[in-house]
């Protein structure tokens, strides 16, 4: 392996264990915690993820000449598959990174959530690629 | 009870996150993107080494696709075709700038893998950790029974990676990163999955009422 592979695994593991640690403290491996943000009785994680929002917002314009372009664009999936992601999200407590915040949590059916999720990216691409074939804008990372 | 950050130090230390992933990894955060780069690796490099061979023969293949297309339509199509002079597009899935991108699909499952170190780590410290053989009791109440869960767990998690797929983002990429730049289709898309969510856990507390 060459030497900027190695540290681009080193980055983006280091961010990646940052990432779970703050999770973990905000509260969004926990349901119970989640389904009070969602049903409105509990609104901290909601304000939480708000705020980092609004500083990032601020953060980002003040570098603005180091951030880079984002593609994100309207497609025909945006709101569809907003709406299927936001249903998984109510039933299984987990977007793609809290399933691991989850497992991390020791809460050992995320395993089922995983291989769902896995299984799903999967299919997605497959039927992508066979009907659908615009730009989904996913990020181009 | 556990206790958790109060809500302003979350939002700091989710932006702290958003950050360092700029800063480190040199672009915006993004989860769903690193599950399709880690789902999808083998096909990316297939898709990688065609489109090598493809630019290092341009100039057979344009020759081949020249003579073929005066044989089907002759002249007059050609020069249609010579003014658009369009861009040759991927007809495929995968974006081509996504191709150029140097980083290996391994970081990616390093970034992903990482998640649940550190989440591990931060749980066993502050004594949140303990194996649990369902997501919470409440989860339970609302699913039934542990095969009853695990099959809501699993077409759940179908719905997450077929959904943030399609959408093109998820939390991160258009909640966090996407909103913060005030782009229109991410505002709509972390619109749209906030209420869906809302709604249906309404749904489910309204129905093991």
């Amino acid at each position: 392996m060459k030497t900027a592979q190695i540290k681009s695994h080193f980055e983006y593991g280091l961010v990646g264990i940052l990432f779970g640690a703050v999770l973990t403290r905000i509260g969004f491996a926990d349901y119970d915690e989640l389904h009070k943000m969602f049903i409105l009785s509990d609104m901290r994680m909601m304000y939480s993820f708000a705020g980092a929002v609004a500083i990032s917002m601020i953060v980002l314009l003040l570098l603005n000449n180091r951030v880079p372009k984002q593609h994100k664009i309207f497609q025909p999936g945006t709101v569809p598959g907003s709406m299927l992601f936001g249903f998984g999200w109510a039933i299984t407590g987990a977007c793609p990174s809290l399933v691991f915040v989850q497992l991390g949590h020791g809460a050992l059916p995320a395993v089922f959530t995983m291989m769902g999720i896995i299984f799903g990216v999967w299919l997605y691409r497959k039927l992508h690629g066979r009907f659908f074939g615009w730009d989904t804008g996913t990020c181009g990372v | 009870m556990i206790e958790y950050w109060p809500w302003w130090i979350g939002a700091l230390g989710l932006a702290g996150v958003c950050l360092a992933y700029l800063l480190l990894v040199g672009r915006l955060l993004g989860v769903s993107g690193s599950w399709a780069k880690v789902v999808g690796w083998r096909e990316n490099r297939l898709l990688r080494q065609a489109n090598e061979e493809f630019a290092a023969n341009q100039d057979e293949m344009s020759d081949a696709l020249m003579a073929e297309t005066l044989a089907q339509f002759g002249d007059e199509a050609l020069q249609e075709f010579q003014t658009e002079a369009s861009p040759v597009k991927g007809a495929s899935s995968v974006d081509i700038d996504n191709l150029e991108s140097s980083t290996p699909w391994t970081a990616h499952l390093t970034f992903l893998l990482c998640m649940f170190v550190g989440a591990f780590v931060t749980a066993y410290l502050s004594g949140q950790f303990e194996l649990r053989f369902e997501l919470s009791s409440m989860h339970s109440r609302i699913f039934g029974d542990t095969w009853e869960v695990w099959l809501a767990l699993l077409f759940g998690g179908m719905m997450v990676g077929f959904g943030t797929q399609m959408a093109g983002g998820c939390t991160s990429g258009h909640g966090l990163s996407g909103c913060a730049r005030l782009i229109p289709a991410s505002l709509l898309a972390t619109l749209v999955f906030m209420v869906s969510a809302v709604f249906l856990s309404m749904l489910m507390e309204v129905m093991i009422r």
